[in-house]
């Protein structure tokens, strides 16, 4: 009996297979081809995405910039063209016939700035920025490499909406300052999360910035794809896949940090206060084969006492394209560091140092994320994927007190499907499974699991009109102790009433279960004494969001959105104004809303017989931030954040100068008494280009100016940087 | 060529800006300067002794003092220190004490000076542009923290503890505390901790076990203290205290010897004086 039982079961899921791989062998296929190409040069562009639109094909163009796409069910598509540095291309009703080779080759015009770049993160699907249902920044490599950032925080940190507080990353306010346990954004790395299974951080010197392809943000709660931990937003940092053409990269930066704005602050010899950090990466396809390794090294004498570090890293990425579609890819980074830890500065007066109790606080730490993903797409309509994923880390123990950490491990799974079962629904289903376990004299030994289906239909109604519905369902499970079931549903709307102009809205939710350390961490560090709270449960939010997004003109844009995040037990570190012991506690309820405005504008003009390209960008985040139940503001939080970035390029010569603004944070949780400004920094830069050669020389923080995002913590004082770049 | 002129007047008027503009942060002007003379030898388990300054006192809270990186010498009998300091007037000087073993409390502070001519209110002073530096001396005894004797018994509850508690504690004091100042100078012991380790609950009759470590001598005052959550140092209810056993509704009085301890001492805490 139990045979038949199984053998029915068998059945029904091969029939649903063939079900959904029908159109492909039902159906004589036809086949797309073409190259895409500079419309000012004429060179061929390598490594131009090519997508067919209602359907889950798509190429990338090989060394000669030629693309195939094969398995192309009869019919009209609309065919997007991308590339980074390109205005993307839509061709509409491109014929493809039955047993025919249709060849379809396209110009793509070069933009100064990105304008609307394909992105993943809105729906786990490749669409156009502006199409997207809720708010999402991009940072792409281009504008890393014009800021010669030594690492992605400095990437970051001028995108809209950002800022961060030490190395936490505050989408919106969204984090606050968690004392380096338990993030509320998520981060991704092509799309797997990296977060450390202790306690829910990221090393964010795993990622070299010469890897990086392009850094997606999405502002709001995003748990309904993306599980737990997207409370407060997701970044997602896609890598360099490997060049069809064979390329090597390398960069020199070198970083002198200035005098301190003060003579009473000098600590040392300001002349021997210095960073170099040296990169190389080669990637190169051979066939259907693709390889990319990078390594480098970052070493600084940091500005102050014990904020000198080495850092070492190594990457390499593997694809392998078979011929019926399915493609595999393989990624490894090893990272090992050395480094001090500052945790207070010794006074106001003395900025720079540390109370010599702490001189030795200097740990090793150690991380390897390691990911495979196989895509297999079985149709036109149906794609399968799978991801398998492993972070290792190791802290040693920065208490000076011996081998009290043992490696903590976190593995993941993830099956996701992406079905066209109708024309204009997108279906994505998957299921997600994540173990986490670790282990520290400090907190014991512990494990937990988290497990969650989801499910989102992306439903194009018109030409013009698209909603999505999503819904997800968690079970965290901390094995031997708590356990939590939590479902994140997700609706957007994207309408586009005139072809310049975009209006979205959505209402998303999002989760993160308490970390390890959160729940379990004790410890004292300089009279600080942190308390465990078994007890903590996972914390919860609402995102809605409304904006538009307006062509003012082709070469100028504008986007404004209104947001509200609604949060439910908010996990902040707490502190015992009593005694002054710290314990991680739940908010009941806190709220954050605000106003978002962003401007890009860029026109190539003649000047004088020369190309001249000034550019503008401006970004104003207006927040409101409040805990529901005290009625007072959450911490760690500024209420505006303003960026305006101007650029002047002149032929191979390019000018940038910067402006962030923070405004003061209002509240800190350890030391209220301490004096507080507002974050008001100039960046200065200019680049010069010669062959394959970009020679860059800078000054960060050019007017010296003293910010202490949280406690007793300086940002750098002047820095002057130089840097060298090759491409060959 | 026009350009380039353009960009480097912007560059040098950008420069220029940086000896004129708003650098954020800077050294603190003000100075204390205190002479401190140890009276007696610090406690084995002694971690560190801090020098804190209080803008207002009594302080809402820990965090709104200013005090010393680093714990003063103790191996010294007399100690200068310095402490920098915004301009401004401020209430108190103290020097905390912090041990080894048990996390560190009000009843820590070694020196307080008072002004016996001001209702003994702490000394204060001010610091300004005309006046930057402020001297003083400190006379901390470090009897006052040799913790030789103890006293044990039950506090019981007449109820369940309100989910808005930030702190029960149980604090000795030479003498009945009437002013605010009083709460601090005349405090020997006090354990913040009661009630807050559900192991030490006595299932059924709602009451906890305590051992709170004192300096020999007299104890004249033993109550039970409550603070809600978010309340200042100085909002706390007096939720029962030690009654003389032969005078009921009056604080009995507990004679120590060195390394004695007073055993059964029973406290009744009443959640009703929590005024709502």
């Amino acid at each position: 009996m139990m045979m038949n039982h199984n053998n029915k079961w068998i059945g029904c899921a091969l029939f649903i297979l063939w079900a959904l791989i029908r159109p492909m062998t039902i159906q004589a296929a036809g086949v797309l081809t073409g190259q895409i190409t500079d419309q000012k040069t004429g060179e061929t562009l390598p490594g131009a995405n090519v997508q067919v639109l209602g359907t889950i094909l798509g190429a990338g163009a090989d060394e000669n910039g030629k693309y195939r796409i094969d398995n192309l069910p009869p019919g009209w598509y609309d065919i997007r063209v991308s590339m980074i540095s390109y205005r993307t291309h839509t061709e509409k009703k491109v014929v493809i016939r039955e047993g025919e080779t249709t060849t379809f080759d396209v110009e793509l015009r070069e933009t100064v700035i990105e304008f609307d770049p394909i992105v993943v993160l809105g729906g786990k699907t490749k669409q156009r920025l502006d199409q997207a249902n809720v708010s999402l920044s991009v940072v792409t490599s281009r504008e890393i490499e014009s800021r010669n950032a030594t690492n992605i925080i400095e990437a970051l940190e001028t995108a809209p909406g950002i800022n961060f507080i030490g190395n936490q990353i505050n989408i919106r306010g969204s984090n606050g300052y968690t004392f380096g346990a338990g993030n509320k954004v998520l981060l991704l790395v092509d799309d797997v999360p990296v977060y450390t299974s202790d306690t829910g951080e990221f090393n964010w010197d795993m990622l070299p910035p010469m890897d990086i392809e392009q850094i997606e943000i999405l502002k709001g709660a995003g748990s309904t794809l993306w599980g737990s931990a997207a409370l407060g937003g997701v970044v997602n940092v896609i890598t360099k896949n490997p060049s069809p053409q064979g390329k090597l990269l390398f960069g020199i930066t070198a970083g002198k940090y200035g005098r301190p704005a003060y003579d009473e602050w000098l600590w040392t010899d300001p002349d021997r206060l210095h960073y170099t950090r040296e990169d190389i990466s080669y990637s190169k396809r051979f066939g259907r084969l693709g390889m990319r390794v990078s390594a480098g090294r970052f070493f600084s004498t940091g500005y102050t006492q014990v904020g000198d570090f080495r850092k070492y890293n190594l990457t390499g990425k593997v694809d392998y394209q078979f011929k019926n579609g399915i493609k595999w890819t393989g990624y490894a980074a090893l990272s090992h560091v050395k480094r001090g830890f500052f945790f207070q500065w010794k006074g106001q007066n003395d900025p720079y140092e540390v109370d010599e109790t702490n001189l030795n606080n200097y740990a090793d730490v150690d991380q390897l994320n390691l990911y495979t993903k196989l895509a297999v797409p079985f149709s036109a309509r149906f794609a399968f994927k799978v991801r398998l994923s492993l972070i290792r880390s190791l802290t040693g123990d920065q208490f000076g007190k011996g081998d009290q950490f043992n490696p903590a491990y976190g593995q993941g799974v993830e099956l996701q499907s992406d079905w066209i079962p109708v024309f204009g629904h997108t279906l994505t289903a998957g299921i997600q499974y994540q173990y986490d376990t670790g282990s520290t004299k400090y907190f014991g030994d512990h494990r937990g699991y988290l497990i969650g289906p989801y499910i989102q239909d992306e439903w194009k109604i018109r030409g013009n009109l698209r909603a999505t519905t999503g819904l997800r369902y968690d079970r965290y499970q901390l094995i031997g102790g708590a356990k939590e079931d939590l479902f994140s549903p997700r609706f957007g709307i994207n309408w586009q009433p005139w072809e310049k102009t975009s209006i979205r809205a959505s209402a998303g939710s999002g989760f993160r279960a308490a970390t390890i350390v959160e729940r379990f961490m004790e410890l004292t560090v300089m009279n600080f004494k942190i308390i465990k709270n078994e007890d903590l449960r996972a914390e919860s939010s609402w995102a809605f969001d409304i904006g538009f997004r307006q062509y003012i003109t082709e070469d100028w844009n504008l986007d404004v959105s209104l947001f509200n995040n609604e949060y439910w037990d908010l996990i902040e570190a707490h502190m015992d104004l009593i005694r002054g012991q710290i314990q991680f506690r739940n908010i009941p309820r806190a709220r954050i809303r605000g106003i978002e405005a962003t401007s890009k504008w860029g026109i190539p003009v003649t000047l004088l017989g020369m190309d001249v390209v000034p550019g503008l960008q401006v970004s104003i985040t207006a927040m409101d931030h409040e805990d529901l139940k005290w009625h007072e503001p959450l911490t760690y939080r500024p209420k505006v954040l303003f960026n305006i970035r101007f650029s002047l390029d002149v032929e191979n010569v390019n000018i940038q100068a910067d402006y962030r603004y923070a405004s003061k944070i209002d509240a800190v949780k350890i030391y209220p008494i301490n004096e507080r400004v507002p974050m008001k920094f100039v960046d200065i830069r200019v680049s010069l280009e010669l062959w394959k050669i970009k020679a860059q020389v800078g000054i960060q923080n050019l007017l010296n100016y003293n910010y202490a995002p949280m406690e007793s913590n300086l940002m750098p004082m002047r820095t002057y940087i130089m840097g060298i770049q090759g491409e060959f | 060529m026009q350009t380039g002129k353009t960009i480097l007047t912007a560059i040098l008027f950008l420069l220029t800006l940086t000896c004129t503009v708003d650098h954020g942060l800077a050294p603190l002007p003000g100075k204390l300067v205190v002479t401190v003379a140890f009276r007696g030898t610090p406690p084995d388990n002694t971690e560190g002794i801090y020098l804190n300054v209080a803008p207002k006192f009594p302080p809402h809270a820990i965090n709104e003092l200013y005090h010393s990186p680093n714990s003063l010498p103790l191996d010294q009998d007399t100690v200068i220190t310095e402490l920098a300091l915004p301009y401004g007037h401020y209430d108190a000087v103290s020097l905390w004490w912090y041990n080894k073993e048990t996390e560190s409390n009000l009843a820590d502070v070694l020196a307080l000076p008072l002004d016996p001519f001001n209702n003994l209110e702490p000394i204060g002073f001010d610091l300004s542009e005309e006046h930057p530096v402020h001297e003083m001396f400190l006379y901390p005894n470090w009897n006052r923290v040799k913790r030789d004797a103890a006293i044990k018994g039950k506090i019981y509850f007449n109820g369940p503890f309100p989910e808005d508690t930030q702190i029960t504690a149980v604090a000795a004091y030479v003498n009945k505390p009437e002013a605010d100042v009083q709460f601090l100078v005349w405090l020997k012991s006090i354990d913040f901790s009661v009630g807050e380790r559900s192991r030490n609950w006595n299932a059924g009759e709602m009451s906890y076990s305590y051992t709170l470590p004192v300096t020999n001598g007299y104890v004249n005052y033993l109550a039970v203290f409550w603070l809600k959550e978010k309340a200042g140092l100085t909002d706390y209810v007096t939720l029962g205290f030690y009654e003389d056993p032969e005078n009921p509704g009056t604080p009995g009085k507990i004679s120590l010897e060195e390394n004695a301890v007073a055993d059964s001492i029973y406290i009744y805490a009443d959640w009703a004086k929590i005024n709502r």
